[in-house]
Order: structure tokens, then C-alpha cells, then sequence
């Protein structure tokens, strides 16, 4: 192995505890042995070494879930998280899910969990318990939805499965906040589940559902070019470009290039931001993550075009970051993340 | 100075206890899983960690060799909550992954989370009630008032109830799909338990009629099908050196299970080894079908022998009426749907359990619901048997166009459970189903280790089910070694495998 190898190993491990250093890079070497160089993808084996957990209604730790089958004919489910109710001493009876939110205004967060789009599930562990610790911090419902995967699934089936989802979300009458008698909706996700609020956000602004804010973890985005971070931080903290590459050309349509607005939103193929309707946007960038100077460039693309954008640019930070509570980048995004979305309530 | 030494003294106790705490504390935390981990379902004891990074670390080098990536693709993974373990198989493929840690040595109801501090305790993983439902079919007010009527009939409110049951019935009958069946098998349960018409023993219908209603499950739905594959891949890796394998088969109903297996076996590498099946159960078919499965065996070129165990119980088992042969014969527990009929009298399963160890098995599979319908209070039992059964009906309506004489008798075959968990209480109420977590405590408790099912089972059974399966939302799911099978992220069975702490395998 290359010296300079061995370096990356060594530096990675000096960023983060060693329990998170221990979970990504678990992750990353069983990421290494999903993707096929032919571009398929071994799903079984991706599967089971997921780690998954059930719903439950019985609240643990204030929160309590259950699982929704929001559109049959594409099976697509959806888990739901809601802060245990004031008055309940027994997990609630099946009627009692659907009980109406219960408050002025109730921030309602469709979450899109990460993967590069090829990995997860809206049941596997790390995000499940994401989803618990945003109902916990914010106070709010989050519904996550358990979108299809590319290689099967390419763009544009994430972003069909986000819309029908918001629409879901938009349409349930118990979830809406007492104040306007309307849905109060945030979306949100990381890596892939970014990518995937964005373009879900767009949609929504052009078919009029009012969406309240975009939360974008680390989002994925990319492009044709080589940024200076990529190549700077290339295989340094658990990412390589090459791998980046590969989920691009998994999810994108065959023949299609990084230019492609799914992965570049403001290249020039992309449609323009300005005086469209838009959610105002929390993007949170790491800096050790290889793909930053996209991010950066996506919320200075923002920026640019009028739009309300808030950026947290934590330098220090790898991916993943946000999966365990032991480091301060995770307790002031979780702090951010409950101001963004209850602004409302407090303004 | 004797004084104040004595006061010294007294007061060094207080602090060499607390430090002899402290220290002790210490050390139960480096034995104890990382808290965070555990949360995301890896089981990492914090003083392993820096060995379990170093690892990784090795394995990376390995990996980044893209020969050495290739020879991986056919590597079979074990149980990928055990990081520790799963990285040293990494490293070197020529330990046994199934082989469990020495840490599962201790009963593997020690699950090292301490208590109260991670979301995960003991309480919350033993109760989750798990809740799916399609939201474009609604049902709602005869939900309501399945629900209302079980709450009248845990208060005793029996006229309530009885007016309530009335009212269920009507609202079922004009409900399509899966929800109006679940309600009307409910409803009947609850008007018998209203009206105190207790269903007799188990006994009470013909046996074989029973196995017949089993027969259409088990062609109809992907149940039963993965129930037999996992267990007979389970058994198969277990017996690989076997010269005579002999399995007990604890219900052996219509011995769907074993001509797949007796394949198997006939096509081992280096020829089969002679079969010995005994099959326990109370119908009076078991002798013909014991024949023609020794038709079959010589079809196939399997030395095939044969036994019926006709008993009421199986707590009546005696390990002697086994007649095992521990000289010549690798012994085999199989046991699809049967551990949890004997938690109906206390004592039993501890019975049951000496009786299985007394014949040294090699390995135990055992196959269960997943679900827990033995709770004390009954209308937690209700809420989760209904919403269980509901999901399990909503597998039967989904997919392929059934022949309507195998959906009858598959849906007969689950109301029959149902009848049985709310319907009736004491030794007659069999369906006492349990989850896995708590399966890992009674085992564990009983002196049994896990044997841990692989990636390959998994990709198997995944496949199968893509076969036979007919809907979108059934899943194999991989669980601290054992698999599951769920219907839209919902676990509903459970395959696991045991074996004798400290026997060999």
C-alpha cells in the first residue's frame, strides 16, 4: 500500500472519535464491496448488511413511530415520527396515529435519507434514529420517506417519489397546524437526500405547495470539472471521486454527463433560480467532505439567483458527522436546524 | 491517636468502596458495547474498539488491492453486528464465521447496554408494537370500533361490548379488501370471548384437516416456503461432514420441509449421507407420509430411515423415544411454529428444552412469528395481534391472482391463530408467539448459543421470494444472525439457529 495511503488512514482517524471513525469506515469498505465495476449493484448483499429497525408505536424517548404505505402501486412507504402525545400513558391504538397535531403551528419535516441515492433505506438504523433526534430537538413530525434506489431505480425515480410524498404530506388533515389550518413543510436530507429536497423543492414552487424551508445536510452534488477539493481531499476522509463518479453514472440516465442539472443544478443546462419561487435553504456543508466546493458553489448559486440561503460551513467536519451526537458539530447543526424550522413560532 | 485513626479509618471505608465502584464501573464499561453503536446496531464493546479500527485499517490495505477485491465477491457474510467479528472473517477467511464470540459465551440476554441510558433498553426492544398501514384504504370507524370493543371487553363492560361486536360485524361485512377480513376473523373472536363460547383444545378440529389449511398456506404465501429454505440451508451447513444425519422434526404436519432437503443432501459433494427422519406429531397420516418420503429417498439414491412420534404434547417428548445413535449420528432439532405452543403451561418450555439437549443436536432451527401475543394484558395482545395479522392479511391481497380456494383456506388457516390468541386464555390458548428478542433470552437463559445465518441464506431466501413471493413489499431482513421476513418493513417470521454453549459445530 502507498505511503500516502497509509497517511489518509492515519489522518481520518485524528478528525473524529474513534467510534465514528470505527462506523464510517465500516461503511465505507462494505460501500466498496456493493459497487460493481460494471456499474451494477449487489443489492443482496447490500441488504443485509444494512442494519435495520422496525417501526414502533410504544414512544421511546418521546418519540414513537409507525410505517405508511403511501402509494401502492409503486409500494412506496413511508415512516412517520411524532413526539408522544401529552395525555398518553399507552403506546397509541392504531386510531390514535392520526390523531391531528396539536399545536398553533407544528413544523412537519419530509426527510430524505442519504446513500448517494444507491444505499439505505428509510428503515435502516442510522436514520432512523436521525429521524428520532429531529422530532426530539425540534419538536415536530418528521415523515421519511423510503424513496427507490438507483442502479434499478435511476433520476428521475427518487425525485417522482419525493413529490408524491409531499404531496401525501400536504393532503393529511392531521397534520395540519391549528393556526392556518394548513400544512407546515419542511424538506430535508443529507448526501443524496439533499439532492433529492432540492429538486422536490423545485417542483413544488412551480406547482404552487408552499414549502416553509429546505434543510440540506452535506447535499450531493457535483459536475463535469475537478474542484480543488476534490482533488485535494480525495480518499483523505473515507471519499474517494472515483466512487463519487460512479453513483453520478448510476443515477444519472445512461449516456448522460455530470452536467446534468440532477448534478449540477447551476450548471448551464440547469434552470435559472431567479424569481422562482423557492423555500428559503439551511445548507450545511463539511469541510473534509471532498465534494464542499459544490456545496459551496450551490449556496453561492442561491445566493445569487435571490434566494434565502443560510450556509454552515463547519471546516473541520467529515461526512457522516450528524450520525452520532459525540461532537459539537452535531449539537449546533441539531441547534440550527430547530431554529430554522421554528422560526415561524418565534418571529 | 487511636481515635482518630479509627475515625480515619472510617472514613477511608467510604472512599475505597466508592474507588473499588469506580474501577469496577470502569471495567463494566469497557465490557460494555459502545452506547452509540448499539444504537445504530453494531455491537462494538468500547475496549475493543481500537482493535476493531485496526482491523478496518488492515482490511483497507487488503481491499485497495483489486485483485484481492475480486476474490471477496463470493465471500459469505456473517451477522454484520458483530463489526469485530465481521472484520477478523474479513481478514482471515478461514475461521468459521459462524462460530459465535467468546462474548455470547455469557446468556445472550446480557446484552451489555446498560439500561436507561441508550434509547434501546431491555423494556422498549421487548414491546415494540409494530404499526403499518395502507393509507388509500381506510377502515377507520371499524377500527374504531374493534378497537372500542376490545377495551369493553378488557373492563368487563360486556353489554358494551356485545353492542360493539354487533356493530363491527356490520361494518366488516361491507368493508373490502384485507381489512374487512382481519375485522370479521376479530370480531368472531371477541363475540366468543363475549359470549364465553370457548373454542375446545387444539384437538377440537381433525388434525389433518388443520395440516390441510396449512398445506394452502404454505402454497399460497412465501411463508412457509422461506421458513423450510432458511432452516434446511441452516441444517445443511451444520451436517457438511455428516455421515448419518437425524432430524427431529418437532411438527412434522405434512413434511413439506424435507424432499428439498433430501435433494440436497443427494447431491452432496462426495455422495449423500444416510437420513434419518423423525417426525413428531398427532395426526394419524404420519406413517403414509413417512412411506412416501422413503419413496422419494430411493428415487434419489438417499439411505433413508423413518420414525413416527404420535404425541398430545410435546412436553410428553422423552429424549429416549428419540432412540438417537450419538456414536454414529449427527443429531438435527427442527422445529417450524412449535416452541411457542408450549409457553401455554409453566414449566413446559423449560421441559422441552432439557428434552432437546438431552439428544445433542447439532444444531436447533427453529422458525417463529414475530410477534409478541403473549402479553399478560389482553388488549395489548389485541392491539398487537391486529395490527400483526392485519399486515399479514394485506400480504395475501397483494400480488399474484390466488386460485379463491387457497386464499380461503390460507386466510382460515391465520384466522385459526387468531381465534386462538383472543378467543381463549389458559392451556387451550397455544399462539403464544414471541419475538426474536425474547426467543434470544429463553435460549440463552437454556444454555443455547446462536448459530449465525449468512449473506448467502440471505440472497437465497431473497431470491426465492422473487420467485415465489408475488408481492413488491416482501423482504428478507438480516438480524444480529438470524433472517426475517417482512411484508412492508414489518417483520412477520423469524428463522433462527441454535446450538449446545461449548458443543461442537
Amino acid at each position: 500500500m502507498a505511503a500516502s495511503d497509509e497517511v489518509n488512514l492515519i489522518e481520518s482517524r485524528t478528525v473524529v472519535p474513534l467510534n465514528t471513525w470505527v462506523l464510517i469506515s465500516n461503511f465505507k469498505l462494505a460501500y466498496n464491496l456493493l459497487r460493481r465495476p460494471d456499474g451494477t449493484f449487489n443489492r443482496h448483499l447490500a441488504e443485509f448488511l444494512d442494519r435495520k429497525v422496525s417501526a414502533n408505536a410504544n414512544p421511546v424517548d418521546g418519540v414513537f413511530s409507525f410505517d405508511v404505505l403511501i402509494d401502492r402501486s409503486i409500494n412506496l412507504l413511508s415512516r412517520v415520527y411524532r413526539p408522544v402525545y401529552t395525555d398518553q400513558e399507552q403506546p397509541p391504538s392504531v386510531l390514535e396515529l392520526e390523531k391531528p397535531v396539536d399545536g398553533e403551528i407544528v413544523p412537519v419535516i419530509l426527510f430524505f435519507h442519504g446513500g448517494s441515492f444507491a444505499h439505505s433505506s428509510a428503515n435502516s438504523a442510522i436514520y432512523d434514529t436521525l429521524c428520532r433526534r429531529l422530532v426530539g430537538v425540534c419538536k415536530c413530525v418528521v415523515v421519511s420517506v423510503n424513496y427507490r434506489r438507483a442502479p434499478e431505480n435511476p433520476y428521475p425515480c427518487a425525485y417522482d417519489d419525493g413529490w408524491i410524498a409531499l404531496n401525501w404530506v400536504n393532503s393529511r388533515s392531521w397534520l395540519k397546524s391549528k393556526k392556518d389550518s394548513k400544512v407546515h413543510i419542511f424538506l430535508a436530507g443529507d448526501s443524496s437526500g439533499g439532492n433529492i429536497a432540492h429538486n422536490v423543492a423545485l417542483k413544488a414552487g412551480e406547482s404552487g405547495i408552499n414549502v416553509l424551508g429546505n434543510i440540506l445536510l452535506n447535499p450531493m452534488f457535483g459536475g463535469i470539472e475537478r474542484t480543488e477539493s476534490e482533488k485535494r481531499l480525495d480518499g483523505k476522509y473515507f471519499v474517494t471521486v472515483r466512487d463519487r463518479d460512479w453513483y453520478w453514472k448510476a443515477f444519472l440516465p445512461e449516456g448522460e454527463d455530470r452536467e446534468h442539472p440532477a448534478c449540477n443544478p447551476f450548471s448551464p443546462r440547469g434552470k435559472s433560480l431567479e424569481g422562482v419561487s423557492f423555500p428559503k435553504s439551511l445548507v450545511v456543508v463539511a469541510g473534509l467532505d471532498l465534494i464542499h466546493d459544490w456545496q459551496l458553489a450551490y449556496a453561492e448559486g442561491l445566493k445569487k439567483a435571490g434566494q434565502e440561503v443560510k450556509l454552515m460551513h463547519l471546516e473541520k467536519a467529515t461526512i457522516g458527522f450528524y450520525l452520532l451526537p459525540n461532537n459539537i458539530h452535531f449539537h449546533n447543526v441539531m441547534d440550527e436546524i430547530s431554529a430554522f424550522v421554528n422560526a415561524e413560532s418565534c418571529g | 491517636m487511636k481515635r482518630s485513626h479509627q475515625e480515619t479509618s472510617s472514613v477511608q471505608e467510604a472512599p475505597s468502596i466508592s474507588t473499588n465502584k469506580k474501577i469496577k464501573l470502569k471495567e463494566e464499561d469497557d465490557n460494555m458495547d459502545d452506547e452509540l453503536l448499539a444504537a445504530l446496531g453494531y455491537n462494538v464493546r468500547s475496549s475493543d474498539m481500537a482493535d476493531v479500527a485496526h482491523k478496518l485499517e488492515q482490511l483497507e490495505m487488503v481491499l485497495s488491492n483489486d485483485d484481492n477485491a475480486f476474490n471477496y465477491n463470493n465471500t459469505v457474510h456473517y451477522n454484520p453486528s458483530d463489526l469485530s467479528v465481521w472484520a477478523h472473517t474479513m481478514l482471515y477467511p478461514d475461521l468459521d464465521p459462524t462460530r459465535t464470540t467468546p462474548s455470547d459465551e455469557c446468556t445472550t440476554s446480557n446484552k451489555r447496554i446498560r439500561l436507561g441510558d441508550s434509547a434501546y433498553t431491555e423494556s422498549t426492544t421487548t414491546r415494540p408494537v409494530v404499526l403499518f398501514y395502507d393509507s388509500q384504504e381506510t377502515g377507520v370507524r371499524l377500527v374504531q370500533a374493534l378497537v372500542a370493543c376490545a377495551e369493553a371487553v378488557q373492563t368487563e363492560n360486556l353489554s358494551l361490548a356485545e353492542a360493539l361486536v354487533k356493530r363491527v360485524g356490520s361494518l366488516a361485512a361491507s368493508q373490502v379488501g384485507a381489512m374487512g377480513k382481519v375485522a370479521t376473523f376479530f370480531a368472531e373472536a371477541l363475540a366468543r370471548r363475549i359470549y364465553k363460547i370457548h373454542p375446545s383444545s387444539v384437538a377440537a378440529i381433525d388434525p389433518s384437516f388443520e395440516e390441510i389449511l396449512q398445506m394452502h398456506f404454505y402454497d399460497s404465501t412465501p411463508y412457509l416456503k422461506f421458513a423450510h429454505f432458511t432452516a434446511n440451508q441452516a441444517i445443511l451447513e451444520a451436517v457438511t461432514t455428516a455421515r448419518v444425519v437425524h432430524v427431529i422434526d418437532l411438527g412434522i404436519n405434512q413434511g413439506m420441509q424435507w424432499p428439498a432437503l433430501m435433494q440436497a443432501l443427494a447431491l452432496r459433494h462426495g455422495g449423500p449421507p444416510s437420513f434419518r427422519l423423525t417426525g413428531v406429531g398427532h395426526s394419524e397420516g404420519i406413517q403414509q407420509l413417512g412411506w412416501k418420503l422413503a419413496q422419494l429417498a430411493q428415487a434419489i439414491g438417499v439411505e433413508f430411515e423413518f420414525k413416527a412420534l404420535t404425541v398430545e404434547r410435546l412436553t410428553d417428548l422423552e429424549p429416549e423415544m428419540f432412540e438417537t445413535r450419538p456414536e454414529s449420528e449427527t443429531v438435527v432439532v427442527n422445529s417450524v411454529f412449535e416452541f411457542h405452543t408450549v409457553l401455554s403451561q409453566p414449566g413446559s418450555i423449560e421441559k422441552l428444552f432439557a428434552t432437546v439437549k438431552a439428544v445433542k443436536p447439532v444444531i436447533i432451527t427453529v422458525v417463529e412469528q414475530e410477534a409478541n401475543h403473549n402479553g399478560v394484558v389482553f388488549l395489548e395482545r389485541f392491539n398487537e395481534s391486529l395490527h400483526y395479522y392485519s399486515s399479514l392479511f394485506d400480504s395475501l391481497e397483494d400480488g399474484v391472482l390466488l386460485p379463491s380456494q387457497d386464499r380461503v383456506m390460507s386466510e382460515a388457516y391465520i384466522g385459526r391463530q387468531i381465534l386462538n390468541v383472543v378467543a381463549t386464555e389458559g392451556v387451550d390458548r397455544t399462539e403464544r408467539h414471541e419475538t426474536l428478542v425474547q426467543w434470544r433470552k429463553r435460549f440463552g437463559l437454556a444454555g443455547f448459543v446462536p448459530v449465525n445465518l449468512g449473506s448467502d441464506a440471505f440472497k437465497q431466501a431473497s431470491l426465492l421470494l422473487e420467485i415465489f413471493g408475488g408481492g413488491d413489499g416482501y423482504r428478507v431482513e438480516e438480524n444480529d444472525g438470524s433472517l426475517m421476513l417482512a411484508w412492508q418493513m414489518r417483520p412477520i417470521i423469524a428463522t433462527s439457529a441454535w446450538k449446545l454453549r461449548g458443543g461442537r459445530g
